[in-house]
Order: C-alpha cells, then structure tokens, then sequence
C-alpha cells in the first residue's frame, strides 16, 4: 500500500528504490538531523556559551561552514547564468539540480548564520538598522534575497511533481514561472557575484589582521574578486561531483558526457585565471602588503603544523593548478574518474581557502605578546554543522526520488535498455 | 523615501545601498506576480490544455519525439519541433504530397503489427487514438487498439461531457485502472456530442470549422508508427521496470494490461498516452 502511494508520486519512465531502502538510506541523516535539532536548540535556548567561540575567536567552525557552502552553491547561479543568459543549452541537463544544491547551501548557511547570530526573533534588525558602510550588511542583504530567489527558482521544479501537475493552475504557474527564469537567473547573478564578493572583502578589510588584510581596487579588498572568482570556478566543478555521486550511489546514468564536458571544461578555465590572479595576489601580500603592516610573509607560517607554509602550496598548486589543468585537457577531462577527482580537489581547495580565511586569520597572533591560538569546536558547533549536510543530503535525497532533477535520465535509460 | 528604514540618511551610502536592494527586491516581487498574473489570465480562457501539452512534450526524450516521417524512414533522425502539431509544418507539407509520403498513405481494409489491429479507414493520434468521419459529418473518437489493450477489460475512460470544447493535443480524456490514472490526449478540435453508440469508439463530436486531418496518421504510416510505438513501449518498460521484451514474432496479449504489474502498467500508460 505505502508502496503505491509511493510510486504514485515518483516520475514515470524512471527507476528508484523502493520505499523502504529509501527510508534505510534516509534513517541516518534523519537522526544526525534530529542531533543537531537539539544543539541548536541549546545554543538558541542558552547562547553561544555552548560553542567554543569566544570574544578573540569569534570566527569559527560555523562561519567556515558558510563560507564554504556558499562558494560550493554557487553552482547554482553560475549554472543558471550559463543556461540562461548565455545559453549553454546542453546545461539544461543539470539546472535543476543545481538550484536545489543552491538552495541547500544557501538555506543551510542562513539557518547556521541565525544561530550563530543568535535572537532570532530581533533578526529583521539587519534591515531596519542596515550599516551601509558594513561588508556583513551586504552580506545579510544579498543573502536574503538570493535565498528567496532560489525559492522561487525551486518552484517550477518542485510543481514538476507528476501528482503536483495533475493540478490544472500548479502546471499553468510552473509554466509561466518558467519562461521569466531568466529574470531569476539575472538576479541571482547579481546578488551572488555581491554577496559572495562582500564575504571576501569582509576579510580583505580586517586592517588589524595583517595576514587577511588586502589591497584592492577602489574600495574592494583583492579578496573580494577573489571569492567571486573562486565560487565561479569551483561552482560547475560541484555540480559535476555531485551528479557523478548521484549516478554513484542510485547506480544509474543521469546526464550525459557532453554536461561532464562542458562543466569540467568551464570549471579549469575559470580555475586557472582564480589561480593565476590568487599568484599574483598572494606575491603582492608577501613582497608589499604584509610588510608594509610590519610582519614578513614567513612568520605566519612560522607555527608549523596545521598553518605552515604546506597550506599556501595545497591552496594554489595541489589544489588549485592541478585540477584546472586535467579540466582543461580534454583527454584527461574525457576520463570520468579523473574529471570527478579534478573536481573533488578544486572544491578542496575552495573549502582550504574558506578555512585559511576563517580559522588561520583568527589564530594568528597579531601582537608581540600574543600567542597562537588554537580552537577546536565543541560539540554543538559539529552536530549543528551535521544539521546541514544532513538536512542538505535529506533534500536532495526526497528532490532526486520525486522530482525530476536530471530530465535526461529518462532517455539515457532508454539508451541502455536498447543495448 | 526609505521611510522604515531606521535613520536613514539622505548621503550616497544609503542611496546606492538601499537603492539597489529595494530595485532587486521590486524586480522579484514584480516578476512573481507578472507569472502569477498570466497564469490567472491563462486559467480565466481556459488555456491549461495547451500549456499541459507543451510541458509535457518537453519532456518527451529525443526518441519519442521523433518525426513521424523519420518513423516512415522519409526524414531519418529529425525530431518534431511543433509538439505534433504538423497543420502548419512546411516539411510535412511538402512531403504531403511526395511520392513515398502517398505511398504509406495509401491502403485500406486491417492491417496489424504484432498482433495489434490497425484499421485502415481511420486516423490515428500519436496520443493512441483515433478519428473516423461518420456517414453524418460527425467525428468518432476512441481509443486504438493498443491502447484498448492496455487499459485491458478492467480499464475505464473517463469522456467528456456532451458540450465540451476538444483541443487537438489537449487532455481530453482520463483513463483509469487498478488507480492509475493517465490523460489521453485529443486528436481533433470540435465539440463532444455524446457517447458514441458503436461499441468501438467512445465519443461523437461535432468538427471544429478548421477541422483537419493534416496531423494525424494514416495508411502505411500509421502501421509503421504502431511498430515504432510497441519498439518504444518495450524499451521503456525494461529501461524502468526491467520488464523482458516481446519474442521476435510474438504477439501483444489482448488483455495486456492485467498481465502487466502495476509499476508496469503506470509507466506503460504513461508512455504510451504521452502523459509522462
């Protein structure tokens, strides 16, 4: 029976497990879910005593996690900025899911934003008292307004239902919603290229931290093309490693090589010109900005273990010059494993430099009597961090099993059966 | 200006700031209620039809939307770009008239693929219906016979009531079995009459002015895209279902749809009547 009623609502033409293996799969991100349900109910309930942030750290596992699944999103306005304004058709293959992996990771970071925050019910603050002259209040604003929009965008798919459509006006809405997505994916351009830029400069401008500190042009830190530069690099590489997981895991084929291609293609350009003005931003910093503000380059690498100089090099070369060129040379890129692994290390690597940004700056000490300070969160920082990944896998999972993320599974299924 | 934002200052800050953010939060609002808008305008002239078609035809993969004079072998490979519409198709106007397109046109009395009857006095929908002109002028509409297979003895379809509008390509009827429910698109524009009084079809309908036949199948054509549609049936079910493929030679059972599970039964409907 549960059985029917399940199938009455899966796409028809396409294969899914059923129910109950569903369910199996779902059962431990539902219980993660619930774990970090609890720890962010004590840190609403309670305050922020419950984290191991304090006043000289107050940066920690949270704002590394937002940091790195808004640049991770960005596969999702940079996709729809390919499809939609310059047409890279054969991206239809993969828009939907990259508007519910934007999604996730937007929702996700707002939600860990709120609690980090804290007071939730003072949060329409940030609009009623806006400090214009504040990188985090553009943050804020961007954010906002970007999630919206991809609520809007997840919309027209979520109405794809087969159930939802057999609604006369739910169709007639995804219909016309449809044809003004192009409006969203402006947009959406528009406030990711900001916000994402904001959270850079946000640390470019930390004048008393020598070591994020940057110039820039105008009144943008370098940090601000930076971040931009990055998550439209890293963005198509983690649309592709999450569909090459999702072909992994449910063992079929969701989209052809032609998407992988064109993905992987797009990701090492844009990785390389990230590589190559990170080079020449991070030579600026060592000759001219760092000492400038009185600290030589090399002592912030003086501490060794976890900040030494290994993490400057896995930043731009294992994980930034490696992966763009095996996504630039097409013999390489045409080997599945390697595309994906390509890939996988750019997104390292976006996720290396959120955490330099983040935890490194804030653990460097900054005045002779300082020392190095060492932060490990506590465990409600990591349950409520569990909260989003498995609230992102638990979206994704019920998204694939009933909405149509991947339209060209149903013809590559085909494909094969004919074999 | 700005009125709700707490010590809002007239300086550029504010202005570019401010301005920007409330531009974006306009153009959202306004675009959301544009599509809402259109879609009430849509709903209002009774236009969902034509939107469940396209939408639906979006869907359809390369394979099933193929060109029915790609299916005769005129035109190999070319997809349909007009959602089967071929009233105002160049191409099939001017393979209308060609020597191989009279060829396949041409026939009368049963013909049959696999086992399935294809009568040559009528039209045949891609959708798995058909039309026969009645000696009155009237249309009768039914189900063909594939499609009467499918739905097997257990199977109902729901018709329109007399007085309807019918919309070529639009949902016109709904079959039903064993909960599954499927839209069964219209192959002809008119005016539903009533129930056909035959045993074979299931509404008469009174044509629309315009009423052509141009976009509906015939003769040897309508064979060869009956082949073609029993080829895509069987490679759908294994690719969803990993259901076994009909023996060379074999035929399709008369009750079809009973000896189908029920995942195989909904995906087979689904395809078969376009309602994907």
């Amino acid at each position: 029976m549960v059985d029917r009623i399940d199938e009455a609502w899966i796409a028809r033409g396409v294969r899914r497990a059923p129910f109950s293996r569903f369910l199996l799969w779902a059962a431990p991100w539902a219980a993660l879910l619930l774990l970090g349900a609890y720890a962010i109910f004590l840190c609403l309930r309670d305050g922020l005593f419950h984290t191991n942030m304090d006043n000289r750290y107050v940066f920690g596992l949270w704002i590394f996690l937002d940091l790195t699944v808004i640049a991770l999103g960005a596969g999702a306005f940079f996709t729809g900025f390919l499809l939609y304004v310059l047409r890279k058709t054969e991206l239809k293959a993969v828009i939907n899911s990259a508007v519910v992996i934007g999604l996730v990771c937007y929702s996700g970071a707002v939600l860990i934003l709120a609690v980090d925050v804290g007071q939730p019910l003072r949060a329409w603050f940030t609009f009623y008292h806006p400090n214009v002259h504040s990188m985090l209040t553009e943050v804020t604003f961007c954010i906002t307004c970007y999630l919206t929009v991809l609520l809007i965008e997840y919309v027209p798919v979520f109405l794809k239902n087969r159930r939802l459509k057999w609604k006369p006006s739910m169709l007639v809405f995804e219909y016309h919603l449809h044809k003004v997505m192009v409006v969203f994916a402006l947009i959406g351009t528009l406030l990711s290229f900001f916000h994402q830029g904001s959270l850079g400069g946000l640390f470019g401008v930390l004048r008393g931290r020598p070591f994020a500190f940057r110039e820039g042009l105008l009144i943008w830190p370098s940090t601000f093309f930076l971040f931009v530069l990055s998550a439209m690099a890293v963005g198509p590489s983690f649309v592709a490693l999450t569909t090459g997981l999702a072909e992994k895991i449910t063992g079929r084929r969701l989209v052809k090589n032609e998407v992988y291609q064109t993905l992987g293609r797009i990701s090492g350009k844009l990785l390389l010109a990230y590589v190559f003005f990170k080079c020449l931003d991070t030579l600026l910093w060592i000759n001219q900005t760092a000492p400038e503000r009185g600290f030589p380059a090399h002592r912030f690498y003086e501490y060794g273990g976890a900040f030494g100089t290994w993490i400057l090099f896995a930043e731009i070369a294992l994980l930034g010059l490696v992966p763009a060129l095996i996504l630039l040379k097409p013999e390489w890129r045409a080997r599945r494993g390697l595309l994906l692994g390509a890939a996988a290390m750019a997104c390292l690597g976006v996720t290396l430099n959120r955490f330099v940004f983040t935890i490194q700056t804030l653990a460097l000490p900054t005045m002779p009597f300082d020392r190095l300070l060492l932060y490990w969160p506590s465990w409600q920082e990591f349950a409520a961090f569990g909260f989003v990944v498995a609230y992102g896998m638990l979206v994704y999972s019920f998204s694939y099993r009933y909405l149509t993320l991947f339209p060209q599974e149903r013809e590559l299924a085909m494909t094969e059966a004919r074999r | 200006m700005f009125p709700w934002v707490y010590g809002f200052e007239w300086n550029a800050g504010y202005l570019i700031f401010l301005g920007v953010f409330f531009t974006v939060a306009l153009v959202v609002a306004g675009t959301v209620l544009a599509a809402l808008w259109r879609s009430f305008r849509t709903v209002r002239k009774k236009q969902e039809g034509r939107v469940y078609w396209h939408t639906a035809f979006e869907e359809l993969t390369p394979e099933e939307r193929r060109c029915r004079h790609a299916i005769t072998g005129e035109l190999p490979e070319r997809c349909c770009d007009r959602e089967f519409d071929c009233r105002g198709c160049r191409i099939h106007a001017r393979l209308l008239y060609s020597d191989e397109a009279a060829a396949h046109a041409a026939g009368s009395g049963q013909a049959e693929a696999c086992g399935v009857a294809v009568p040559l006095d009528r039209y045949y929908h891609r959708g798995h219906t058909w039309v026969r002109e009645a000696e009155d002028g009237t249309l009768l509409v039914g189900l063909d016979d594939l499609g009467r297979r499918l739905l097997g003895a257990d199977g109902t379809v729901e018709t329109p009531p007399a007085g309807a509008e019918l919309r070529v390509n639009e949902p016109a009827f709904v079959a039903r079995r064993n909960g599954v429910e499927a839209r069964i698109l219209s192959p002809v524009d008119g005016t539903v009459l009533g129930p056909a009084s035959d045993g074979e079809a299931l509404v008469r309908v009174r044509p629309a002015e315009d009423f052509r036949t141009t976009h509906l199948l015939r003769g040897g054509e309508a064979v060869a895209w009956m082949r073609h549609e029993l080829d895509r049936l069987q490679v759908a079910l294994a690719a969803s279902c990993g259901a076994a493929s009909l023996a060379d030679g074999g035929a399709v059972a008369e009750d079809l749809g009973r000896r189908l599970t029920a995942r195989e039964f909904d995906t087979a409907c689904g395809l078969a009547f376009l309602d994907v």
